[in-house]
């Protein structure tokens, strides 16, 4: 009898202590959770709910949006969408100009590789902050100063052809539908060059310099340093400012729509359009939101295989 | 040796060339905001105003109400940057120090937005603050703050690195995981709030898609598409004073710039992202 409630006892005891540590291993969660919790229902409530609609609705005739049914109507909006003219010209602009805007890559690696030859010294930090300052420019005022510079008539850069010619040039490079896409890639490379500049340095100090030692004891030559360990040493610094640069450009809004005069639909000549100039257009100046979110999933597709390529690319998948 | 240092000349002299012609838009545009000449037609390009006068200021702050949108500006960018880079924190802290349940689920959870781009679920966004009656407010532009999540991967690798004893020593004395974040991590960690912080600034004050489709009062608009409505209705003309708002928008951060030239710079190249 006395041993059986001994036992009992003990197993009282265990039960307790079990407890006890089960209370305290669920606090140590919760303590944990308390630092997540905010961040995880703000994804879930203003990322994934919507990005879940945008998929939705662009399978749904949703033309006037909570006036009757929503009706499910399959591709049809894809459908509808790939075959518009001003879609398809509005991917077209979209790649264009992601395209002349990689520009800023190799301008600012010549910038960078001169930059980074005079040494560290005054110069150096002079010109790193020299050149990055258009990066600083607050965008509105970018397309304010570049309304005027690239003017058909008294414009800076016209000025300056016409004196390098001796011919009087008055190209509209914001007017002229043969030449926006040339003047909207002359003021986004403006601004961020100096970004390329500023990492492709970064990129090219962390070289280490034993390798170029190496190479001067074996008499290579400075440019045949620069092709055969400068350039391969800055290919994951090309990728990135690659992928960066051509995301930014897919998604690109703001100083387009600003020099249409806050129109979207891409002046000069509808030129000017990007992807999501095309879904603003559609969601909020003529609304139909089954069309602009079949063009938001065009847009997100696009950009998300182009990560993924990045990511395959820069091996993120091998290190986990 | 010699043949070196000319090179290294020469080269400087190239740079500074460039520069100057890089940095002339600007200069010039400083130069014609302080231009009476400068209204309706274009003065010839000069390195002093043809007639210098404060006019084209006195018209653009007459005819836009730039103070209020500089005060809604630096109210929205402030708020939100604190928000976020606080939430970011504290979630860095968590995955990197924490142990919990689901920890790498929620770490995919949130990496994983990194690739949705916030353009694709932008008018659904719009639909669900309409429906909750927040369009035309600054709720829409600020609660997006509490998950920034390329700061809270930045944050994670951060914290990843400040040693373990440090915390240790702590719970011994019978700190909490809250104590220990507000105690030791934050104040270990001015360099990343430093460097977030300078990123969600520079976003922040270039914001325009996103407040351009959720405010619509004009005296609740921030800079950006305040100034570049303004721009829309002036059309072609009105040089000077066009010059003189684009100016002013550009004018905090240049200042920022200027002072903080070194960590910006830092901040930039460390962080190989912008937005």
């Amino acid at each position: 009898m006395k041993g059986m409630g001994n036992h009992a006892l003990i197993n009282k005891g265990v039960n307790m202590k079990n407890k006890q540590l089960f209370a305290l291993k669920l606090k140590r969660q919760l303590v944990w959770y308390s630092f997540i919790i905010v961040s995880i229902l703000t994804l879930g409530i203003l990322t994934y709910l919507p990005m879940l609609t945008t998929i939705k609705y662009s399978f749904h005739d949703t033309q006037v949006l909570g006036f009757g049914e929503e009706k499910f109507i399959g591709l049809l909006n894809y459908q509808k969408i790939v075959n518009n003219s001003s879609f398809l010209k509005s991917i077209a602009n979209t790649f264009i100009l992601a395209i002349l805007g990689l520009a800023s890559i190799p301008i600012g690696f010549v910038l960078a590789s001169l930059i980074n030859n005079i040494g560290k010294s005054k110069w150096q930090s002079l010109f790193r902050v020299g050149f990055y300052f258009p990066n600083i420019i607050t965008g509105v005022s970018v397309v304010l100063i570049f309304q005027i510079v690239l003017k058909a008539n008294g414009g800076l850069l016209n000025n300056a052809l016409s004196l390098l010619t001796g011919q009087k040039v008055t190209i509209g490079w914001l007017s002229d539908s043969r030449f926006s896409h040339l003047g909207a890639t002359i003021l986004s490379v403006w601004g961020s060059m100096g970004y390329s500049m500023l990492i492709n340095l970064a990129s090219l100090q962390s070289i280490p310099s034993e390798i170029y030692e190496a190479a001067e004891v074996d008499g290579a030559s400075g440019f045949k340093q620069w092709l055969y360990i400068t350039i391969p040493q800055m290919t994951s610094c090309f990728v990135f400012l690659f992928i960066t640069s051509f995301i930014n450009g897919l998604a690109r809004f703001s100083d387009l729509f600003i020099i249409g005069g806050n129109t979207s639909a891409g002046r000069p000549g509808g030129t000017l359009q990007t992807i999501l100039m095309y879904i603003y257009q559609f969601s909020f100046e003529t609304p139909q939101y089954g069309i602009a979110s079949a063009g938001a999933m065009i847009l997100f597709i696009l950009t998300f295989t182009i990560t993924m390529i990045n990511l395959k690319l820069t091996g993120f998948f091998k290190k986990k | 040796m010699k043949a070196k240092k000319i090179r290294r000349a020469i080269i400087i002299v190239i740079l500074l060339i460039v520069l100057c012609i890089i940095l002339i838009p600007l200069v010039w545009s400083v130069i014609l905001s302080f231009d009476r000449k400068a209204l309706s037609s274009l003065p010839p390009f000069s390195l002093v105003p043809h007639e210098p006068s404060l006019f084209n200021y006195e018209v653009a702050f007459k005819t836009i109400p730039l103070v209020r949108y500089y005060l809604n500006t630096i109210l929205v960018t402030a708020l939100h940057t604190i928000i976020a880079v606080l939430f970011a924190m504290m979630c860095g802290y968590a995955f990197a120090k924490g142990n919990f349940w689901g920890k790498k689920f929620w770490f995919i959870f949130m990496l994983a937005v990194m690739m949705i781009p916030f353009e694709s679920r932008m008018v659904p966004l719009y639909l669900q603050y309409k429906k909750w009656g927040l369009l035309d407010t600054y709720a829409p532009l600020l609660l997006g703050g509490f998950a920034y999540v390329y700061g809270i991967f930045f944050s994670k690798q951060n914290i990843e690195a400040i040693p373990d004893s440090l915390r240790e020593s702590a719970y011994i004395d019978g700190a909490s995981e809250w104590r220990i974040f507000f105690r030791i991590i934050l104040p270990l960690s001015k360099p990343l709030i430093a460097t977030l912080s300078i990123l969600q600034i520079l976003s922040n004050w270039n914001s325009y898609l996103w407040p351009l489709v959720v405010i619509r009062s004009a005296e609740k608009q921030l800079i950006s598409v305040g100034v570049s409505v303004f721009n829309a209705q002036q059309d072609a003309i009105y040089y000077g004073p066009r010059m003189a708002v684009a100016v002013v928008s550009a004018i905090p951060l240049s200042i920022m710039f200027l002072f903080l030239q070194k960590y910006i710079v830092q901040s930039i190249a460390v962080s190989g992202i912008k937005q």
